[in-house]
């Protein structure tokens, strides 16, 4: 019966750090803690650990908020160019397919002239005429893998910094 | 005068809807600030974690790289410091899978296997070192010999004060594995403590 009574007075000693108590909990604590030798010193102990685990300090590593701050902040303007500069080349190659779409009869008009006048193949003017249409879009995917490996590079660079 | 606590709640949601706004704008002066204010407490759960001070220090950077990048993630309801340790949390978690240390898969579920642990010599002395108060040596060794995930809630609950909730929220976990996370924590120190004493 005793020994329930001390492990009662445990594990209300315990949740009340962990998670609080009811008053009627706490009231028959208090009691029994003034009565019990033991319990209060088991109490009494738990509450110096804690008092020393929340004493125990870590100390900071030097310029750590400077470093992080600089690194923070290039971070920032790399990604604004990256993004910016996706942004434009959007731009870039919706108006460049616009343009071929438009300018389409045209440019058949001018490779069918040329055929007649320098009397090519007309497999030699087809191909021309593909090359005239694929050409803007492998320069925006050379483009697109350019800047990739530049922002790879430069986010290595900020990495190095940052240490 | 004090501050009924209606008007207190609605400041500090205030608070958050501000801090939420220049997160989202990528406001560079907002960032400075909360790297200052946050910087102690941050690196402190970081170190209590991994127990590997340039690791600490690496990831510390890497989470406010990732607060400016997901930074319209934060939606105001919770408090940022709950965010903010849940985020280098799971930073904590990708590079122990990637670096193939004992995964922190266990550190979400302790009865699963191994627990997480850093390389224990490394860790230890790296703490140690870091560790500065001497009166307080006893609990600094008893801390290292207990599994990091009772560190952690430790470290959150009687460190840091954050309530069982927010708690909950770092973790990711239900409140009822936060509890018992923090009775046998406190029962794993206890115990630590007396076998160093003995």
């Amino acid at each position: 019966m005793k020994e329930n009574v001390h492990a009662r007075a445990k594990e209300l000693f315990e949740r009340a750090l962990v998670e609080g108590l009811a008053s009627a909990d706490q009231t028959w604590l208090d009691a029994h803690l003034r009565e019990c030798q033991d319990c209060s010193g088991e109490a009494a102990r738990t509450q110096e650990l804690l008092r020393a685990f929340r004493g125990v300090t870590v100390s900071l590593p030097r310029d750590l908020a400077a470093r992080t701050q600089f690194r923070v902040r290039l971070h920032a303007s790399e990604t604004a160019q990256t993004s910016n500069g996706g942004a434009l080349l959007w731009v870039i190659t919706a108006a460049s397919w616009l343009l071929g779409v438009l300018s389409a009869p045209l440019v058949w008009r001018i490779f069918a002239w040329a055929g007649s006048e320098f009397k090519l193949p007309r497999l030699v003017l087809e191909v021309g005429f593909v090359l005239w249409w694929t050409i803007p879009a492998l320069v925006a995917v050379a483009m697109v893998l350019h800047q990739r490996s530049g922002a790879r590079g430069f986010a290595s660079a900020t990495e190095d910094v940052g240490r | 005068m004090p501050r009924s606590p209606v008007l207190f709640t609605g400041l500090m949601t205030d608070e958050r809807q501000a801090l939420a706004a220049g997160l989202r704008r990528r406001d560079p002066e907002l960032l400075d600030r909360l790297i200052e204010q946050h910087q102690q407490r941050l690196y402190r759960y970081l170190l209590f974690l991994t127990g590997d001070p340039a690791l600490a220090e690496d990831l510390f950077q890497e989470t406010w790289i990732r607060v400016l990048e997901r930074g319209h993630q934060y939606n105001a309801k919770s408090k940022f410091e709950s965010w903010l340790l849940a985020i280098a949390r799971h930073l904590v978690i990708d590079i122990s899978r990637r670096k193939k240390f004992s995964s922190l898969d266990e550190l979400a579920d302790p009865e699963s296997g191994q627990p997480y642990e850093p390389s224990d010599d490394q860790a230890n002395t790296a703490l140690e070192l870091l560790v500065t108060r001497e009166n307080e040596r006893g609990v600094q060794l008893s801390l290292m010999k207990i599994p990091a995930y009772y560190r952690e809630v430790l470290l959150l609950r009687f460190h840091e004060e954050l309530g069982l909730e927010e708690i909950a929220a770092v973790l990711a976990s239900p409140l009822s594995t936060v509890k018992s996370r923090l009775y046998r924590g406190l029962e794993a120190l206890k115990t630590a403590l007396s076998e160093g004493a003995a």
